[in-house]
């Protein structure tokens, strides 16, 4: 039970808090941990070992997503 | 305890989706849409199809960097 709040709280949190974020690259990093909140409530969801290939493959993909929106951003904003 | 983590996914797919409909610049609208994936690869862990939910996660970034491609030749896409 408290650790689902503590994931939850963090997920939320950091979704207000990148949408809210004035600078594009400022909301990234939120971005990334409510990501890493959401691959935790993802384990905690289904008592099957499946679903941490399930969380595996949300961590590599949002990571992946994330790293690339902030790549593409900063090479478009020193040019 | 199942409850919260449902909560946080209705919170996260219609506070993604009505942010990514408010928000102007298209990397901010970008980031929304992963915040609405945050939320829909929940659902589909929350109802037990753990092969979908691998599959989405795995193919979402696939159309992120398809958009980042298209995106990172024009200059005024940055502001």
């Amino acid at each position: 039970m408290i650790v689902e709040g503590i994931c939850v709280v963090i997920a939320a949190y950091c979704a207000i808090r990148a949408v809210f974020e004035p600078k594009t690259l400022k909301k990234l990093p939120y971005l990334n941990v409510m990501n890493f909140a959401v691959a935790g409530a993802i384990v905690l969801l289904m008592p099957y070992p499946i679903t941490i290939c399930a969380a595996i493959a949300y961590f590599i993909g949002s990571t992946l997503e994330s790293n690339a929106i902030a790549s593409t951003f900063a090479r478009l904003e020193e040019q | 305890m199942t409850d919260l983590i449902l909560i946080l996914a209705i919170f996260l797919a219609l506070f993604g989706g009505i942010a990514a409909l408010l928000v102007r610049s298209a990397f901010d609208k970008l980031i929304c849409l992963g915040i609405l994936t945050a939320g829909v690869v929940l659902f589909l862990v929350e109802k037990g199809y753990l092969d979908v939910a691998i599959v989405v996660s795995l193919l979402m970034p696939v159309g992120t960097i398809f958009i980042l491609l298209l995106l990172g030749k024009k200059q005024e896409a940055a502001k």
